[in-house]
């Protein structure tokens, strides 16, 4: 299992296929050049290609209210309607501007680590927010180089680790204003435990349960649920956004502002028994946060359900146990929870380029909206017209259906298509092909898009090619661009021809070209990748 | 267009219809045109036959303090600062106490918010189930609601009961016999053999084919785009043979557009509401759309709806006092929306026709937590009403906290399995005959003989 994929099958369309998986696909001219790339080079190249670690999000910073020397939260801004815009907004940019597999990563982990701005709560929303982001973000850019501080403010709490390791990011979140506030850590003290940490670590975060991905290793117990949370405990927030001139309601040592500290006495340092195990390997008690973590990247549970969701991920809905034991042994093993390592070991294995890989995901909605963007060559819409999209793609990234994030296509698909979902999905496309605005819910959001430019149609439809006669040579260029790796059948052909050609007639061939677009990209045949 | 178009209509129109591909796999063979005739008996046509409405209060609601066993010393201690009492205006069942698993009757009364529900207990439209859940209670929120939607505790749900009862007893009924009022779908209407004949949207007012209305041009490329997809097509039916993923988006996009249609169709015909106090929050619109398809006739006769927020494990109360905090105002949401409803359905003439159910995937601990709320328990209690619901009676018995709170992981046990309780709703609500059970409900619980609780004819 897991053999590297022979160079002699590298292939277009494998090349296409890697391309849409570990980031949103790509131009026809940058598919046929990392097809090259692995022709000229090799496939590792190729790969290697893919996970480059250069992303800094430079090119994607805080908006400028975040950086008010007054109040990090941006108390100098206007309403909260604005601000969740805003951060909507440039959660997208950073999937459309990242380093594609960064970018793709960090879509997995807003996800698999979903926090709840309603429970983060107004006074630290946005600071929380942004800063759970960029270190969420850091760590799907993989940048080892040196620094091991998630964020200012938090670093003398957090252990020694570095970006890109997955064991490093559950302890980097569970010390999180954004995560302690969703899962109540906060209040969760000695002799007054709040389960809620404790619980979602083992069963979301890490552990996973049921039998789905393994037949044979234990599920934690509630028992352990309340070890887990007994060992964090005492994690509080220092209550000031800004520095503050009163000396008596400063900390001692001084905190910079909003950060995360130990009160040592609300904290449960009694020794504990934890799955089975009363004491930690190397000898010592079990007793607080790291030690559970520890713990459970120790077994093999955790491995396995985290590989299971990263093979769901980029990969394939069903893959079988004997698999996922293999790619559970490499990530704990082998790569020690580091990421891109391990992801390596998937793009370039003969599995993943199996036919029941290819073409069998739905795509969920950031993929859907950050491929179309970059097929299409199109800014993103206004802060208010993606805040609208989102809402009917059913993806708010403030606001998760539950701390479980966005329950993934289980098999088919279905619950990235609801049907609401679907019809907007056939809507959508006329944004940017005849900028229908109408499908907007609020007048709001129809006027913020007055001033959004028109695609460069040039680019997607060369002038020489949209003669009638050339109708074939422009169907191909089209479906090249966005529909990769799929073909229309004849009768769908035929109807397209059939059109743009009376459209054309009538009102002219760019006119043709709009509905063309318009229509592909509504296509059921668009929803798959 | 035939707006009134069902599936028996589309097969007897479609060249495809009657022979769909039987080289895919089960679970994809079956659409909404062409499920098996093996079915028993129908649901009735729309605009005539009896409605469930599923009300699911997502995050696991305290019942506890929704049916207040406000005499019970253990709640009082269990609760010191959480507690309800008579002092804060609570709702007393005057007329009889509760059946409790301790052998002696409980004293309950309704949170002080939910005056409509007291209303409708006096009326004899509500009855309350007490004791719900079932065995070896998970407290996920996730995997206990997986429970719930699939009817399958302790096994890998891969369907949910109402999609189960679909297939089963819903040969011929429309593309919309269920609708789940949400922006994403739910396991409890995923059908076991491919696309249902139930929809899920959040907004119906933008559940409509709409490509060029703000361009001033005056065409539509919705016929052209339902062609291209093969759903009018002569030959083409637009439903791959080899790909899986394919063929199940190609189902729902089929779906989708016969589904709008249906949809404008019903909420063009019924017009305005009739009671004009509705709220306005996410759960009063959804039942605002839902009582609109009911006026408007829609075909449906199962209606879903959600409120997401009940998992209180803080702030269930803000400090000092109980009638502040999260439960507080959400409990005030429900009883405003479900009001609303229910007026509405009276001025419709529509009360006899609705039940509705109202569950969560689990209630929570006796023993409230350190920071104001309570952590995830077990058993809890439902109501359902409804003109014809046989009310202002106890279903099940409260449990024995005192018992639960020492053993029980501090969560209630329960005495009535929730499939119980689904089964009474399909049999003496819905009419589905007892032989079609097993098929709906693969795994039975031990009990599983229906509750009473629809008023004799």
């Amino acid at each position: 299992m897991l053999d590297p994929l022979p160079q002699e099958s590298w292939s277009r369309a494998n090349a296409k296929h890697l391309l849409q998986r570990a980031g949103f696909g790509g131009s026809p001219e940058e598919q046929e050049a990392f097809y090259q790339l692995g022709v000229d080079q090799s496939i590792e190249a190729a790969v290697d290609s893919l996970l480059e670690t250069n992303e800094d999000w430079s090119s994607v910073p805080w908006p400028e209210w975040t950086q008010s020397e007054e109040d990090p939260n941006g108390e100098t801004y206007g309403g909260q309607n604005l601000r969740r815009r805003d951060f909507n907004r440039w959660y997208f940019e950073n999937l459309n501007e990242g380093q594609p597999l960064a970018a793709k990563l960090l879509k997995f982990f807003v996800d698999h680590f979903a926090i709840d701005s309603a429970a983060i709560g107004q006074y630290y929303r946005y600071i929380g927010l942004f800063r759970y982001m960029d270190m969420l973000r850091k760590h799907a850019a993989g940048n080892v180089a040196g620094a091991d501080h998630p964020f200012e403010g938090d670093e003398r709490l957090v252990p020694d680790g570095h970006y890109g390791n997955f064991k490093t990011m559950v302890n980097h979140v569970s010390w999180s204003i954004a995560m302690i506030r969703t899962l109540d850590l906060y209040v969760s003290i000695r002799n007054s435990i709040n389960e809620n940490f404790g619980r979602e670590l083992l069963e979301l975060f890490a552990m996973g349960i049921g039998d789905i991905y393994t037949d044979d290793d234990d599920e934690y117990t509630e028992e352990d649920v309340l070890a887990a949370a007994e060992a964090f405990t005492g994690r509080k927030i220092y209550g000031y956004r800004y520095e503050v001139n009163d000396a008596a309601r400063r900390q001692n040592p001084p905190l910079p502002p909003a950060s995360i500290f130990q009160n040592n006495n609300q904290q449960d340092n009694s020794a504990k028994e934890f799955y089975g195990q009363s004491s930690m390997p190397g000898g010592g008690d079990i007793v607080d946060g790291d030690d559970i973590i520890d713990l459970t990247f120790n077994s093999i549970r955790t491995a396995k359900h985290l590989s299971w969701k990263l093979w769901r991920y980029f990969a394939s809905p069903e893959p079988s146990k004997d698999l996922i034991t293999a790619l559970a042994l490499r990530f704990r093993d082998t790569h020690d929870y580091e990421i891109r390592p391990f992801l390596k070991d998937i793009f370039m294995s003969s599995e993943f380029y199996d036919a029941s890989v290819i073409n069998v995901q739905v795509k969920d909605a950031g993929d859907f909206m950050t491929c179309l963007t970059k097929q299409l060559g199109a800014p993103l819409p206004s802060r208010d017209a993606m805040e609208d999209i989102m809402q009917q793609l059913g993806y708010e990234v403030l606001f998760p259906p539950s701390i479980a994030g966005w329950p993934e296509p289980d098999g088919s698909g279905n619950t990235w298509l609801s049907t609401g979902a679907m019809v907007f999905r056939m809507n959508m496309p006329s944004i940017w092909s005849h900028h229908n605005y109408a499908i907007f819910t609020t007048g709001r959001t129809r006027g913020s898009m007055e001033d959004f430019p028109e695609l460069d149609w040039e680019t997607i439809a060369p002038s020489n090619l949209r003669t009638v006669e050339n109708f074939p040579l422009l169907l191909d260029a089209l479906l090249e661009r966005l529909l990769p790796n799929r073909s229309l059948r004849k009768s769908q052909i035929r109807t397209l021809h059939d059109r743009y050609s009376t459209v054309t007639q009538q009102l002219g061939s760019l006119e043709g070209v709009k509905e063309l677009v318009q229509l592909i990209l509504a296509l059921p045949e668009y929803q798959t990748q | 267009m035939n707006i009134k178009l069902n599936r028996r209509d589309f097969v007897a129109k479609s060249a495809w219809g009657a022979t769909a591909s039987l080289t895919l796999p089960g679970f994809l063979q079956q659409t909404i045109f062409n499920l098996d005739a093996r079915a028993q008996s129908l649901p009735s046509p729309g605009g005539e036959g009896p409605i469930i409405l599923l009300m699911e209060m997502a995050g696991g609601n305290d019942t506890l303090n929704t049916l207040i066993p406000y005499t019970n010393s253990t709640y009082n201690e269990a609760r010191p600062t959480i507690r309800l009492g008579e002092e804060h205006n609570i709702l007393k069942i005057t007329d009889k106490n509760g059946p409790s698993a301790t052998g002696n009757d409980e004293a309950l009364a309704f949170h002080p918010n939910l005056t409509a529900f007291n209303q409708l207990w006096q009326e004899g439209d509500l009855g309350i189930i007490n004791g719900v859940g079932y065995p070896n209670p998970s407290l996920s929120h996730f995997t206990s609601f997986d429970y719930w939607h699939s009817a399958e505790p302790n096994g890998s749900p891969k369907d949910g009961w109402v999609g189960r009862y679909l297939d089963n007893q819903c040969d011929g009924c429309g593309a919309t016999t269920g609708i789940y009022i949400n922006r994403r779908p739910t396991l409890a209407f995923r059908s076991g053999q491919g696309i249902g004949p139930t929809v899920t949207f959040a907004n119906s007012q933008y559940f409509n084919w709409n490509d060029l209305a703000s361009t001033g041009k005056e065409k539509s490329l919705e016929g052209l785009y339902r062609n291209l997809i093969g759903l009018d097509h002569a030959v083409d039916p637009g439903i791959s043979e080899v790909d899986d993923t394919l063929a199940y988006v190609q189902r729902a996009a089929h779906s989708a557009m016969i589904s709008i249609a249906s949809v404008q169709s019903a909420i063009e015909s019924g017009g305005d509401l009739l009671y004009d106090q509705w709220p306005t929050n996410g759960l009063a619109n959804s039942l605002r759309t839902i009582a609109q398809l009911i006026k408007g006739q829609s075909e449906t006769s199962i209606y879903y709806a959600r409120q997401g927020g009940y998992d209180t494990h803080n702030n269930q109360i803000f400090t000092g006092d109980p009638l502040t905090g999260r439960h507080f105002n959400l409990l005030q949401t429900l009883n405003g929306a479900l009001d609303a409803f229910i007026q509405e359905m009276k001025m419709q003439g529509n009360w006899d026709r609705v039940v509705i159910l109202t569950f969560s995937e689990f209630g929570r601990k006796v023993i409230q937590n350190g920071s104001l709320g309570t952590d995830h328990g077990a058993a809890e209690s439902l109501f359902v009403m409804g003109g014809q619901v046989k009310g202002n009676e106890f279903y099940g018995l409260y449990p024995d906290i005192a018992e639960d709170a020492r053993i029980k992981n501090n969560s209630m046990d329960f005495n009535v399995d929730f499939r119980t309780v689904y089964r009474s709703v399909l049999e003496k609500w819905m009419g589905v005959p007892a032989s079609a059970m097993p098929n709906i409900f693969p795994s039975q619980p031990v009990e599983f003989d229906p509750l009473d609780i629809i008023k004799p004819l």
